[in-house]
């Protein structure tokens, strides 16, 4: 073998480390920088909802000790009702079962606690799932909450829809004989901050959907029979 | 380093068909991959409360963790899209990516064992599905097994054309 021909084979054993060299130390700083990007946004992610949280919240009079409904009734047997105003489901268990729930209540049998969550703000270009809770709040400081409750569900926007507007929400509390204080709790949007405290307590005790129906703290279908069958 | 294609031996000219070919459909896959992230992962930025609901549904974790993975999630999904979109490490952002997707696809196949009637939340929505509603979990498991195979191909084969790798590699 000449000098010459080890001389090239020895400068190409150095080319390629040199090579190997600079392509793990890429390979290393692209990582970092990847997993740099993946990290921070995740921590963003975390950042955001931790903002969120952090609200205080008042609760309407009549509310349970814990905030996370309203409580109708004086009964022995807890029935709790977790509803969203703009869900169909909950509009047609409203139809069927609504006047059975304030039955059980008018004969001492049940008392109700009624969790009215936003869960569906999504299904409306105007969070109403979350404005139409709060103006259920106001309602409940009226002393109307169930009254008023039953006029939404009578009047429930579709899903996708931009539901009923602030003044169409006020005009619903009128027509069941709320004042000029439930007007503006409306507007100012006094009750939303409860409003997120109800649905983030409700999604702590497992409600995954609406509407969900608990007799005695278990999970109930939501249908006349059934509810009347658990309370006995 | 020499690339060693792992192929059966064929006639010269559709292995260097291959050679020249297999970039470009890399860069199929990876903007293919890119947009499934940036799609699941947009759809869900808007609403990071409902995404923790969404994870909460599943039902595999204290909701407080499912809250904090909920939000998290769509915007790592959103940084992953991104990568991949760039194709800046592009091998690492793949290899999380079929990280993701088994866990996706263990997350749904356990809701579907236990018979749990829920909507996957993978491109929004998510949650216990309405009454009458039936869930499509079949349907939901095919089209992540479908993504996997493209995480897989750029596992295998990262470098691509129009990509930030590739073009660090020729410098």
């Amino acid at each position: 073998m000449s000098t010459r021909v080890g001389q090239k084979k020895a400068a190409r054993v150095v080319r390629d480390q040199i090579a190997r060299e600079k392509r793990r130390s890429r390979t290393l700083w692209t990582t970092i920088a990847a997993v740099a990007v993946l990290v921070i946004a995740g921590l963003i992610g975390w950042g955001l909802i931790s903002a969120q949280d952090s609200g205080t919240y008042t609760a309407p009079p009549g509310a349970v000790e814990d905030g996370t409904g309203i409580k109708v009734g004086t009964g022995p047997v807890q029935i709790d009702i977790y509803e969203d105003f703009i869900c169909p489901a909950c509009g047609t268990f409203e139809k069927q079962t609504g006047d059975t729930l304030d039955r059980l209540v008018a004969q001492g049998k049940a008392s109700v606690v009624y969790h009215p969550l936003a869960f569906l703000d999504r299904a409306s270009s105007t969070d109403y799932s979350t404005r139409a809770s709060a103006a259920s709040g106001a309602a409940a400081e009226g002393g109307k909450f169930r009254e008023y409750a039953k006029a939404l569900f009578a009047q429930q926007p579709a899903e996708g829809s931009a539901g009923l507007s602030d003044d169409q929400l006020i005009a619903i509390g009128r027509s069941v004989g709320l004042g000029d204080a439930f007007a503006q709790a409306v507007r100012d949007g006094k009750y939303k901050p409860w409003t997120a405290h109800v649905t983030d307590a409700a999604s702590g005790d497992g409600v995954t959907g609406t509407p969900t129906v608990r007799v005695a703290g278990k999970d109930v279908q939501p249908t006349t029979q059934a509810i009347q069958a658990a309370v006995g | 380093m020499n690339v060693t294609v792992v192929s059966p031996p064929v006639s010269p000219t559709s292995v260097s068909r291959w050679h020249s070919g297999r970039p470009w459909l890399g860069t199929l896959v990876r903007l293919g991959l890119a947009a499934v992230w940036l799609v699941a992962g947009g759809a869900k930025v808007g609403d990071l409360a409902g995404s923790g609901r969404a994870v909460n549904a599943y039902d595999v974790m204290p909701y407080d963790l499912a809250k904090v993975i909920g939000a998290a999630l769509p915007l790592v999904e959103v940084a992953l899209g991104l990568l991949l979109l760039v194709g800046l490490a592009t091998r690492l952002a793949a290899g999380i990516s079929v990280g993701l997707l088994v866990v996706f696809i263990a997350g749904i196949s356990q809701a579907w064992a236990r018979g749990l009637q829920i909507d996957c939340g993978c491109f929004g929505s998510g949650g216990q599905l309405a009454a009458g509603q039936s869930p499509t979990y079949g349907p939901e498991i095919l089209r992540d097994l479908g993504f996997l195979v493209l995480a897989v191909v750029l596992v295998i084969w990262p470098l691509t054309r129009l990509s930030i790798d590739s073009w660090l590699e020729k410098k």
